[in-house]
């Protein structure tokens, strides 16, 4: 008989002194000695962004049930320090750390029961008090089967929207409290941002409507309150309520980013509320206010645009997960329009049109949604969507159903159809919580794929083709236009709108292929219309008889997992003056930049742990950042 | 004199009682005790014993939810249910049921841990603990150099193999222009800033990439000098100022100090405790059978070494 002992390895402890230098620097600054004070062509008082931070807006960590109670051990503290670039041991026992840490995190766990699985770990008395929670609580301990009826006891609970522990708000306030402490613990301004946040988590049927909450206060005003949950409403105009409550009570200041349409079978970006009725202009005021930006991307699949909305975008068909929600009910065609960015963006012209209002106005960040309390966005560094789903060997990693358990055959989608993104870009000029979340509100963000290349975007009506080399391009932009996120309003007689676009790639990443810039607009007979324009590209290729720009060519070795980068450039700028531009049509402008082709995590995982690439998802993906937009409006001041 | 030595012992006894894992052997004791003398039989054991104060919990329970105390036949059925659930758990342990379910292992093992957390957040370090502790890991609290530089970039797809004669040159007029440098933008665009004022190392990193920060590092302020190689290609460089890396005064980073030395404390107890409880097990670790062979055990010591 084999039989295989089981060892329990246990680690001394060995302090990786690695890290040169500390994250700390609460010292003024003294000139040394030696040092001239040396003036370079000096700016007067600059006061416009003039950095990238990046970081993750939508992490969770064991405080969510859904990660807890499936695995995640990790809390909010180890997911602050892994952000940090601290070494962190997953909850399957893997060591992991990122390849630069990044400069801003939200620890954003589901409200709905808030830290009810450690509670269940440490027996928590109050938990005990409760029926509900008693019997959770045994039917956890009592091994894996009552841990995944514990699983679907809570998951009912949230079907049928009734909170299990209601009479035990000191609890939910306990746990609270903890996320707050542990983001005061590691917010550090001016080197690492910790925001406190939280997701509400509305599905109505299994349809995703989740929307992340973010502080820009400290635990003074956080802990005046509890977060807001899908047991206290279904309808996201119920939580923009309860934000106004708490900015009033408190002084503080939220705001909400939704995420994955492409989960919402057509509820995200709907043509009625959540209660049916027709959008009206108060409703858009609203929506722009509490909902700034979008995460247009993230593991859960990309949701700038879907190829049958774009047909005619050879880009469009990146990390597309269309098949259904987390309910029964299997996506249809009529879905996709309400569910992806830019036909969004689109509609919210039309609306504008009607109502006065844009109630579709809002700009893009990319965020992961991990539950494993490890942000990662990288290819190479993936730590899945899931404890499961951590790295290893195991077929599960791949093989694992994510979405559409409850549809029909055919409507699933698999673990290895996630994708290994995103990143919350944010223009800003310095790291502290007031900055970034300002940022953020003005809407001065990009998403990218997980990957750290920069775009910078202006537009106005003076810009010229010789302003693109300025030295002082930046403060010049700010000048005579307006950045990512802002509005252009009522073109000068003859004029059309200008851009200047810069992108840098990943100084440790990959080099760009080609900048695009994407204009949507409705036309003057009230049709709403779309177009891709290749604005700046490396190396010397002609666009096609059909206006295509050929391919940049592709460098990858699938066996090996590796690229090079021979091809591509690593820094392009375009200008570009709208050759179509009618100043009485409602348009907006957005920058998609794409990198050459390098290998997707499924690859490095072959490579890796020596198992068989699967065969419905691409070896090789070209990643991507996507800036949020500048809106044109005619007739209006 | 006979003071001093009683308080030497106090002092000792007082240390004794700070050490995390006395407390943690000590609570683990008293549950293994409670258990067996008040809980009514341990997990081997076939006697249950319901208590008084059981019941009346489970009334309470049960009023709660139905808002009406349970009829004679419901709390018997309550009853039922307990010892069932207690039968259940015992049959699985001596079934060994809870040791191969991962779940169940991580669940006590998390329950543990957490208790042994419980009783080092009672402790918070004194000053002193925390700046002796900050000396010996004064790598982790060196405030990071930082930077201030000019920088004219060179773009190798653009300039090609002239690149190389073009930045020799280049470097040449700006060393005959010195400062300021009004030809600087003789250099190709680049989405990076020409003046870089004084910035920390990992923040030069971020936007410049880990090899130009390398090579910026040892550049001589006052001169300009390069090429200083990029993943962008190729920068002639300034360094205007350079502030050389410190150590922090115990005061400016006490909260970092307190917040690092907690995760390593927690970390170094924790293996501390399991060091310590390895002590009891002998862990055997077989060897694979090979297609004729037989096994052999190797016996592993309780540092991990195979014996």
């Amino acid at each position: 008989m084999k039989k295989r002992a089981i060892i329990s390895i246990v680690t001394t402890a060995i302090l990786l002194c690695t890290t040169a230098y500390a994250m700390d620097d609460a010292a003024p600054d003294y000139p040394t000695a030696s040092s001239k004070k040396v003036q370079y062509s000096p700016y007067p008082e600059q006061n416009f962004p003039n950095k990238v931070y990046f970081g993750d807006t939508h992490l969770h960590t064991s405080y969510s049930t859904d990660a807890g109670m499936v695995g995640c051990t990790l809390g909010p503290e180890d997911a602050y320090r892994f952000a940090r670039g601290e070494t962190v041991t997953s909850s399957t026992g893997v060591p992991a750390r990122l390849h630069r840490p990044l400069d801003f995190l939200v620890v954003s766990d589901h409200s709905e029961n808030l830290g009810l699985s450690p509670a269940i770990a440490e027996s928590n008395p109050k938990l005990l008090e409760n029926e509900w929670g008693k019997k959770e609580h045994d039917l956890v301990k009592s091994g894996t089967e009552g841990a995944i009826k514990a699983y679907e006891n809570w998951m009912h609970q949230n079907a049928i929207r009734e909170d299990p522990l209601a009479d035990m708000p000191e609890l939910s306030a306990d746990m609270w409290q903890k996320e707050i402490d542990a983001a005061e613990k590691y917010n550090q301004p001016g080197l690492f941002t910790a925001f406190i946040g939280f997701e509400w988590t509305s599905m109505p049927d299994g349809n995703n409507l989740h929307r992340n909450v973010i502080f820009r206060d400290g635990g003074d005003k956080a802990s005046q309150i509890v977060p807001f949950s899908q047991y206290d409403s279904f309808d996201a105009e119920d939580l923009w309520k309860w934000m106004q409550d708490y900015e009033k009570k408190t002084g503080g200041r939220l705001l909400a980013i939704p995420h994955n349409g492409n989960l919402s079978n057509g509820l995200m970006f709907d043509d009625v509320t959540y209660t049916g009725k027709p959008l009206t202009r108060d409703y858009a005021l609203r929506r722009q206010k509490w909902e700034p930006v979008y995460e247009i991307t993230q593991m859960k699949g990309d949701g700038e645009t879907h190829p049958s909305l774009s047909p005619t975008d050879e880009f469009a068909d990146y990390e597309t997960w269309d098949k259904a929600s987390f309910g029964p009910q299997p996506k249809t065609p009529d879905m996709l329009p309400r569910e992806y960015a830019r036909e969004a963006l689109k509609r919210g012209l039309a609306y504008e049109e009607k109502l006065g209002v844009n109630p579709f106005k809002f700009g893009v960040i990319g965020s992961t949604d991990s539950h494993t309390a490890l942000s990662t966005a990288e290819e190479d560094n993936y730590f899945g969507k899931v404890t499961l789903l951590e790295p290893s060997a195991d077929p599960v990693r791949f093989d694992e159903v994510i979405a559409g358990r409850p549809a029909p055959k055919g409507y699933q989608m698999y673990a290895r159809q996630i994708g290994s993104a995103g990143l919350a870009a944010v223009w800003a000029r310095e790291n502290t919580r007031e900055a970034l979340w300002d940022a953020i509100a003005r809407k001065e963000v990009f998403a990218t794929t997980g990957t750290r290349l920069r775009v910078r975007i202006f537009g106005g009506f003076d810009y010229t083709e010789d302003d693109l080399v300025r030295s002082d391009f930046a403060k010049y932009g700010y000048e005579k236009g307006v950045p990512m996120g802002s509005d252009l309003k009522n073109a000068p007689e003859g004029k059309a709108p200008a851009f200047l676009i810069r992108a840098l790639r990943d100084p440790d990443g990959a080099n760009l292929d080609r900048v695009q810039l994407v204009k949507g607009w409705l036309n003057a007979e009230g049709k709403l219309q779309e177009k891709v324009y290749d604005v700046a590209w490396s190396g010397d290729r002609k666009p096609g008889k059909d206006g295509k720009l050929p391919p940049v060519g592709n460098t990858v070795n699938v066996k090996e997992a590796s690229y090079t980068n021979a091809i591509g450039a690593p820094f392009l700028s375009a200008y570009w003056k709208d050759p179509a531009f009618d100043a009485k049509e409602r348009a907006f402008y957005y920058v998609r930049v794409i990198e050459i082709p390098t290998p997707r995590w499924t690859t490095y995982d072959a490579k890796i742990f020596g198992v068989k690439l699967p065969e419905d998802v691409p070896a090789w993906i070209q990643e991507r950042a996507y800036t949020s937009s500048i809106w044109y409006t005619p007739g209006s001041d | 004199m006979l003071n001093n030595k009683a308080n030497k012992k106090k002092n000792l006894i007082r240390q004794w009682l700070r050490e995390p894992l006395v407390h943690f052997l000590a609570i683990g004791a008293i549950i293994f005790l409670s258990f067996h003398l008040w809980g009514g039989g341990g997990p081997g054991s076939n006697r249950i014993v319901i208590t008084p104060g059981q019941i009346d919990s489970m009334v309470m329970r049960f009023t709660r939810i139905w808002q009406r105390p349970p009829t004679s036949n419901e709390l018997k059925g309550l009853i039922d249910d307990y010892v069932r659930g207690e039968i259940a758990a015992r049959e699985a342990r001596a079934m060994g049921l809870d040791r191969d379910d991962t779940i169940i292992q991580r669940r006590l093992r998390q329950k543990l841990e957490f208790m042994a957390e419980d009783v080092l957040n009672a402790q918070p370090p004194t000053d002193e603990e925390l700046q002796a502790w900050m000396k010996e890991h004064a790598d982790k609290f060196r405030i990071e150099p930082k930077i201030g530089f000019l920088q004219v970039y060179l773009n190798p797809d653009k300039r090609e193999k002239a690149i190389q004669d073009d930045a020799q040159k280049m470097l040449e007029q700006l060393r005959a222009a010195g400062l300021p440098a009004e030809n600087i933008s003789a250099g190709d665009t680049l989405m990076l800033p020409g003046q870089v004022d004084l910035t920390r190392l990992s923040d030069i990193k971020k936007m410049f990439g880990s090899q130009f920060a390398d090579e910026i590092i040892q550049v001589e302020p006052g001169r300009w000098t390069g090429p200083v190689y990029s993943g962008y290609g190729f920068h002639l460089v300034y360094v205007t100022e350079r502030k050389e890396s410190r150590m922090p005064a115990f005061a400016e980073v006490r909260q970092s100090v307190e917040r690092e030395f907690l995760a390593l404390r927690r970390k170094r107890e924790l293996d501390a405790m399991y060091e310590k409880l390895l002590n009891r097990y002998q862990v055997t670790m077989q060897k694979p059978i090979e297609q004729s062979g037989t096994a052999n055990a190797a016996t592993v010591d309780s540092r991990g070494q195979i014996q």
